[in-house]
């Protein structure tokens, strides 16, 4: 039996009941629309390796790059509807990227990941505009969540 | 004194002298005086001649045997008058002598003054002999000795004289012619002229004696006189030597006489003495009085004080210790002769003595090493106090061998009974290191040099030092044990501040299982399971978990506490284990590592957490060196290689501040750091680490920006061959 999960992140939203049929309810059907798209990006591999399958459960398309630069260089950014951002990354951090795409007038809703259990950098992020920060390991209730948000905030 | 006017007995006494001799009565007629006619006494005469007398043994006592004669020729009126005595030796004064002798004569005999006659065969012998008064008449005709003594005697009177009952001469008077002859008025004044004789006699026999008394007395003197100026002389050789000082006190405090060497002594000079101002109460100090009033009472009770130690007030009011001792003069009950000794010189060398020794006994204390000298053929064994304590034996106990034996450490006792066997070989100098055992069966440890020496006998004798170590082991287990601690907490600490990193470690493989389960429950309750996906996720998840599961090993093996386990190992392994555990950590501080691990590398003997310890603090010093660095890529570069004699190298190279190469010595000591938040335990316990490997850890700045920190240890083989 799947269990409940009550890992509830981010602002209430009045819809959300924790049952089985509102998970299906949220998720969007194949046929109506193209699947919106999530575009991860993570220095960490075993995230790349296990992200991607898990939003593409919870109803979305997915896709990873290893570096903000990579994802940067390809022509992805244009079609992604919400990053999933890891904070913490050599060359280029998460934050960092965000700044760079509001310089480039890219304005892509943001759920950072991260590591560090730390209320004040969640609070400093939520600040700095993302739409979520999440903490690892979350459930997959709370990234459906978050990803909700942002793509209804789009 | 008989009286001439008595029974006269006319029955002489024979000699047996001289057979041929008439016999004496042939020469007597002293009936004579009393049939001859009588003549009343001239008692003024007598009285005048007796006071004459009296005055002139008074006034001359000298002559007055000569004045005696003088007086009875007068008042016999007879030609020839005088005094016999019979000689004595002073030296046996009982005994009489043999001959009796004229002292004095008056008128014609006078010439014969000094002559006399023999005790037993003459006229005076026989008024002895009869005790009487006697007349002869022509002498010469029995002792014709007497005919040379002329002129002749017609008639003789012969009176004795008595002192305390005994006869010692005769008074005489005698008539050459017939011009008169002699009566009992003649006899009668002879008698008491007789009596005056006597008195006469004694004054002189008294003068004579005081006069022998006062000979004796000044001949004494005169030896005392000589012996006291030879005597005074040899003595005044030794005050006047000045070796030390003589003096001569009154028991009142005076002095009245001192010799140079004293004056000196004291700093005074001849006025002070001469007017009085050296007096030895004064001179001593106040805490002297009662040892000198000891002195004083000996003194008075057995006239001599003995020698006592005692100190002087010099004029300046400095001190000088003294020995004096001293005598009363034999005259005086209060004034004597004293000498004082210099003890200065001997002072200070005792006091130097005592301070060495006490100092020695002071450094023994403090450095708790105690010593002793063995005589080993006799086993007389010298201990100092030192060693009484470190052995806890009560101070002055006899020392044996059988004894030191009890607080030897029974498991010392085999080692220890070798060492004494070898020295009682006579075997040389030698250090031994061995353990007591306390009644409180508390452990002391003993480090001994001993030296080996001969006596002046050629007897075998060691001295030696014995320290107490105990302390210093102990602070040397102790110092061990506080290294393993502190490579301990060094180890967490270093791990601690990698706290976030590691937790991060293992969070990755954490947030993969949760990711991949959640996919996997999604996949499963699909209106279309997808099984394969499912799959796996399940694949991943078991991955995730014994990468978990490893990370928690490793962490639990670094944190875990334990001694050092050597083993053969490969370090380009440890070196890629470490920079897997750090990556993460490295990535936060935007790190890049870079392996240049040798290939073939020769393997090593060591402890691989140890050694992984230091690779791990190498790591993050060079991470730490490059914090502020922006302007560069932050690289951190890790290479092994070969190292020349047969060792293995590990460098790790940064791009970041470096370092003053002024403090390059000190970069490894304990607790040195340039870091604000730093601890600086990490490179000393490397170094620690690695020396213990018998390998070298150092510093060394690049070309470049950044230093370079490499360790070198010996490799666990034989050089490898190169494979071609």
């Amino acid at each position: 039996m799947i269990q409940m999960e009550n890992h509830r992140q981010g602002s209430p939203d009045p819809d959300r009941r924790g049952s089985l049929v509102s998970l299906i309810a949220a998720k969007p059907t194949k046929s109506a629309t193209a699947r919106p798209l999530v575009t991860i990006v993570d220095d960490d591999e075993s995230v790349r390796e296990s992200l991607p399958d898990l939003v593409r459960e919870l109803g979305f398309a997915a896709q990873a790059f290893s570096s903000a630069g990579e994802f940067l260089a390809s022509q992805c950014s244009a079609e992604t509807g919400c990053l999933i951002l890891d904070i913490m990354m050599p060359d280029m951090s998460g934050p960092e990227l965000q700044e760079e795409l509001r310089r480039r007038s890219r304005h892509i809703p943001i759920v950072f990941i991260t590591a560090q259990t730390s209320d004040a950098l969640r609070a400093r992020m939520l600040e700095r505009g993302a739409v979520e920060c999440l903490i690892k390991p979350f459930s997959d209730l709370a990234l459906l969540d978050a990803l909700n948000s942002a793509l209804r905030a789009n | 004194m008989k009286d001439a006017g008595a029974l006269i007995v006319d029955h002489p006494i024979e000699k047996p002298r001289e057979q041929g001799s008439p016999p004496l009565e042939a020469i007597l007629c002293t009936r004579a005086l009393q049939q001859r006619s009588w003549r009343s006494p001239d008692y003024e005469k007598e009285n005048r001649a007796l006071v004459k007398l009296m005055s002139a043994l008074a006034d001359s006592p000298g002559s007055i045997l000569q004045t005696l004669a003088d007086t009875i020729l007068e008042v016999t009126d007879s030609d020839s008058a005088g005094l016999s005595l019979l000689t004595k030796d002073s030296k046996t004064p009982h005994v009489d002598g043999n001959r009796f002798y004229w002292p004095a004569i008056a008128g014609m005999w006078n010439p014969h003054v000094g002559g006399g006659t023999p005790r037993d065969f003459g006229p005076c012998g026989d008024v002895l002999d009869h005790n009487r008064t006697l007349l002869f008449t022509h002498w010469e005709r029995r002792y014709p000795y007497l005919g040379g003594a002329t002129p002749l005697a017609e008639e003789g009177l012969l009176v004795p004289f008595y002192v305390d009952g005994k006869a010692v001469g005769t008074i005489w008077a005698i008539m050459h012619s017939d011009r008169r002859k002699f009566d009992a008025e003649d006899d009668r004044v002879m008698a008491s002229l007789g009596k005056f004789a006597s008195s006469a006699y004694q004054a002189l026999m008294r003068i004579e004696d005081l006069k022998v008394q006062v000979e004796e007395r000044e001949k004494a003197e005169a030896e005392v006189r000589q012996l006291a100026c030879g005597l005074e002389a040899k003595v005044r050789r030794l005050v006047d030597a000045n070796v030390v000082g003589i003096v001569m006190f009154t028991l009142e405090g005076r002095i009245r006489g001192a010799n140079d060497a004293f004056l000196n002594l004291v700093h005074y000079n001849h006025e002070d003495l001469i007017s009085g101002r050296v007096d030895w109460k004064d001179l001593t100090p106040s805490e002297w009085h009662d040892r000198d009033e000891r002195a004083i009472r000996e003194l008075i009770s057995t006239g001599t004080f003995q020698p006592f130690e005692k100190e002087y007030l010099r004029k300046d009011g400095s001190r000088v210790p003294v020995l004096v001792g001293g005598t009363l003069f034999a005259a005086s009950d209060h004034e004597g002769v004293a000498f004082i000794v210099d003890l200065s010189e001997q002072k200070k060398a005792e006091t130097k003595l005592r301070q060495s020794e006490a100092f020695l006994a002071q450094a023994q204390q403090l450095a708790k090493i105690g010593s002793y000298s063995w005589r080993e053929a006799t086993d007389q064994i010298t201990w100092s106090e030192q060693l009484y304590r470190i052995y806890e034996f009560e101070s002055g106990v006899p020392i044996t061998p059988q004894l030191i034996r009890t607080r030897v450490h029974p498991d010392d006792l085999t080692l220890y009974d070798r060492i004494v066997q070898h020295a009682r070989n006579g075997g040389g100098d030698f250090e031994s290191q061995y353990r007591l055992m306390m009644p409180d069966r508390s452990i002391k440890f003993m480090h001994a040099v001993v030296r080996e020496k001969r006596d002046r006998d050629g007897q075998l004798e060691y001295v030696a030092a014995v320290q107490d170590v105990t302390a210093r082991r102990m602070s040397e287990e102790a110092l061990d044990k506080a290294r393993t601690e502190l490579a301990h907490v060094a180890r967490v600490m270093s791990l601690g501040s990698m706290a976030a990193a590691i937790a991060h470690e293992l969070n990755q493989p954490l947030a993969g299982i949760v990711t991949n389960a959640s996919t996997c429950q999604r996949m499963l309750t699909a209106a279309s399971p997808n099984v394969d996906g499912a799959l796996e996720t399940v694949r991943r998840t078991i991955r995730d978990a014994n990468r978990a599961s490893e990370v928690i090993r490793r962490l639990r093996a670094l944190f875990a506490k334990r001694e050092s386990s050597i083993e053969v190992m490969d370090l380009n392994e440890a070196v890629e284990e470490v920079i897997a555990l750090s990556l993460s950590s490295l990535q936060r501080n935007q790190v890049t590592v870079r392996a240049e691990l040798a290939d073939h590398l020769p393997t090593v003997k060591g402890d691989r957490i140890q050694l992984q310890q230091v690779i791990l603090n190498l790591l993050k010093n060079g991470s730490d060196a490059m914090r502020a660095v922006d302007d560069r890529p932050r690289h951190l570069t890790v290479r092994t290689e070969r190292d020349q004699g047969n060792r293995v190298r590990l460098s790790a190279r940064d791009a970041g501040v470096g370092f003053e190469p002024s403090v390059a010595g000190r970069l490894f000591e304990s607790f040195y750091t340039t870091k604000q938040d730093g601890m600086g335990i990490g490179l000393s316990v490397s170094k620690t680490i690695i020396e213990s490997h018998h390998g070298r850890l150092w510093a060394e700045l690049n070309d470049g920006p950044g230093a370079t920190f490499s360790f070198s240890i010996p490799s666990g083989q034989e050089p490898c061959r190169e494979e071609v």
